[in-house]
């Protein structure tokens, strides 16, 4: 019965932190070794066996050590060792050593090393602990402090948990609230034996949700679709030039403005399929507010020739488009037309160039012209000179 | 080149079109009045569209949308575009809605202006949008490649 009553003192311990303090401190140093294992036994009931005898025959050498991979025994070993560590600090007995004060050092460490993992925890960090634990093992048999080895304990525990878990979380150090959920916790995780995730009922244990991430369903939701609205835009961004935008605002300005270029470059070259003189005004009157006019490149060949840049020409070029246009705006279409011009506004007039310049075409040169605002043309107009493919151009494989 | 991609296919059906077109329609030397050329242009502009959605089939809302409304030009529009209206109207209600829940989007204005030009836009939440937008794009950019790709071959001849 002492074992038991001892054990619920313990477990009494955990649960009310204030008391931990005094309370079981004594009744541990009386018999040390044998509570703990009791203990430890009760706690650990479904491991197997073989970590008990060595933990109750410190002086063998544990054999299976490094080689088992019992979770179980990597639970007890990490928390033999986080025992030995806070006997070590609570100062009673064999501190004083350098060997022990070493041990001491290399203990802390170790634990650090333990505790400052958060994620994905690998072999060999089970593997430090297994070694050094062996080593710590034969160093030091007596029962620390209660209140201590129980934190040491259970700090052993919820790291072990954290190793095995692999879970993300970052590592809080378990404050003293924490024991009784964390102790449960891992109750469950040893009797589950490898289970990922720590009961969601479990509200203390989680003192902060996961980075970023809210448990709320209905915020899960919107960041899935915000998650897959950024993929989309992501994947956007591919297709559309000038995609160095960051601002999702922008982004879609981006994307507007290319769709409406690629839907008018069909209009245009499937004008100039016609092969022939292009008809300006119908395209006139479905342009709307006139905003926008082009003409084809008809046939091509009064275009072939112009070189762009030409200042003198193309000076010429816009004071009769504007005289033109003041008296009919079909003559001065066709005059364009003529000359293989064509109107657009400017900011379609770069998108076009830059994207010309980069795209399949690299035969399309554009000189960009500003008139401003002669006659009643809006001051958003260009001229723009586009020089048609010149047979140079490689037919591609068609 | 892929057998089987959508430049390819598209590429078939566009030329097959062209060609019953120009069959049916030889090429005028002399510049033909306005209406006419007009109609040509319209007849090709159609070509492309639905050559470009066939190849595509109905796997794209864009898709179905402008097969949709290339039918339905013709003269059976009245009942038709109704048709078409009240069907676009509880989509996009729905869709509206949808939105209206999830207000901070912070792009519903370029989403209109999207909707508007993406066929069949209207009636999608932003999230299928972009894919179809996506996919649009695509499409144009193989259109646009062919028909330049024609330009030069036929302005060397």
């Amino acid at each position: 019965m002492q074992p038991c009553s001892r054990e619920m003192q313990a477990m009494n311990s955990l649960l009310n932190p204030t008391l931990q303090d005094q309370q079981i401190q004594t009744p541990p140093l009386d018999h040390p070794t044998s509570s703990h294992d009791d203990f430890l036994e009760q706690m650990l009931s479904t491991l197997p066996s073989c970590s008990w005898s060595d933990l109750k025959s410190p002086w063998d050498p544990p054999k299976s050590d490094e080689t088992d991979n019992n979770v179980g025994f990597h639970y007890d070993e990490i928390l033999a060792s986080k025992l030995r560590h806070h006997q070590i600090n609570g100062g009673d007995g064999g501190g004083s050593s350098p060997a022990a004060a070493a041990m001491k050092i290399m203990m802390q460490q170790q634990m650090m090393l333990t505790m400052g993992v958060s994620t994905g925890a690998t072999g060999s960090h089970h593997q430090n602990d297994v070694v050094d634990c062996s080593s710590f093992k034969s160093l030091n048999q007596q029962g620390g402090e209660g209140s201590n080895s129980m934190q040491a304990l259970f700090n052993g525990f919820s790291a072990g948990s954290l190793h095995e878990t692999n879970q993300s979380h970052h590592f809080h150090h378990p404050q003293t609230p924490n024991f009784g959920a964390t102790a449960r916790t891992v109750m469950n995780q040893s009797q589950a034996s490898g289970s990922t995730t720590p009961a969601p009922a479990q509200p203390k244990q989680r003192v902060r949700a996961r980075r970023g991430q809210a448990t709320d369903p209905h915020s899960i939701a919107e960041r899935l679709r915000r998650e897959r609205i950024a993929e989309r835009m992501k994947a956007l961004q591919e297709l559309v030039p000038n995609a160095n935008k960051t601002d999702k605002a922008s982004m879609l300005d981006e994307i507007i403005d290319y769709v409406k270029f690629l839907q008018l470059q069909v209009k245009v070259l499937s004008m100039s399929r016609l092969g022939g003189a292009a008809a300006v005004a119908p395209l006139v009157a479905e342009g709307g507010g006139g905003r926008v006019q082009t003409t084809a490149n008809g046939g091509g060949s009064s275009g072939g020739n112009q070189t762009s840049g030409n200042n003198d020409s193309v000076a010429v070029t816009e004071h009769q488009v504007a005289k033109l246009m003041e008296e009919d705006m079909g003559s001065a279409m066709q005059y364009l037309q003529g000359k293989g011009l064509c109107l657009m506004p400017i900011s379609l007039a770069t998108a076009i160039s830059t994207s010309t310049c980069h795209s399949r075409n690299p035969m399309m040169k554009g000189a960009l012209l500003q008139s401003n605002g002669e006659g009643p043309s809006s001051p958003s107009m260009s001229v723009l000179t586009v020089q048609s493919a010149t047979p140079t151009m490689g037919n591609g494989g068609l | 080149m892929n057998p089987s991609s959508l430049k390819s296919r598209f590429t078939t059906r566009f030329l097959r079109a062209l060609t019953k077109i120009n069959a049916h329609k030889p090429i005028s030397s002399s510049s033909p009045g306005p209406g006419e050329i007009f109609q040509r242009y319209r007849r090709i502009k159609v070509a492309a569209d639905k050559s470009m959605a066939y190849s595509v089939r109905s796997r794209r809302t864009w898709s179905r949308a402008t097969l949709w409304r290339l039918r339905t030009r013709s003269p059976r529009s009245r009942l038709a575009t109704h048709a078409r209206r009240s069907w676009v109207k509880t989509r996009s209600t729905r869709a509206a809605s949808h939105g209206k829940e999830k207000k901070e989007d912070g792009g519903t204005v370029e989403a209109e202006e999207l909707r508007e030009l993406v066929p069949g836009g209207e009636a999608m939440d932003l999230c299928n949008l972009l894919d179809e937008t996506a996919h649009y794009i695509k499409c144009l950019t193989t259109q646009l490649d062919i028909l330049d790709r024609q330009e030069c071959t036929s302005r060397e001849l």
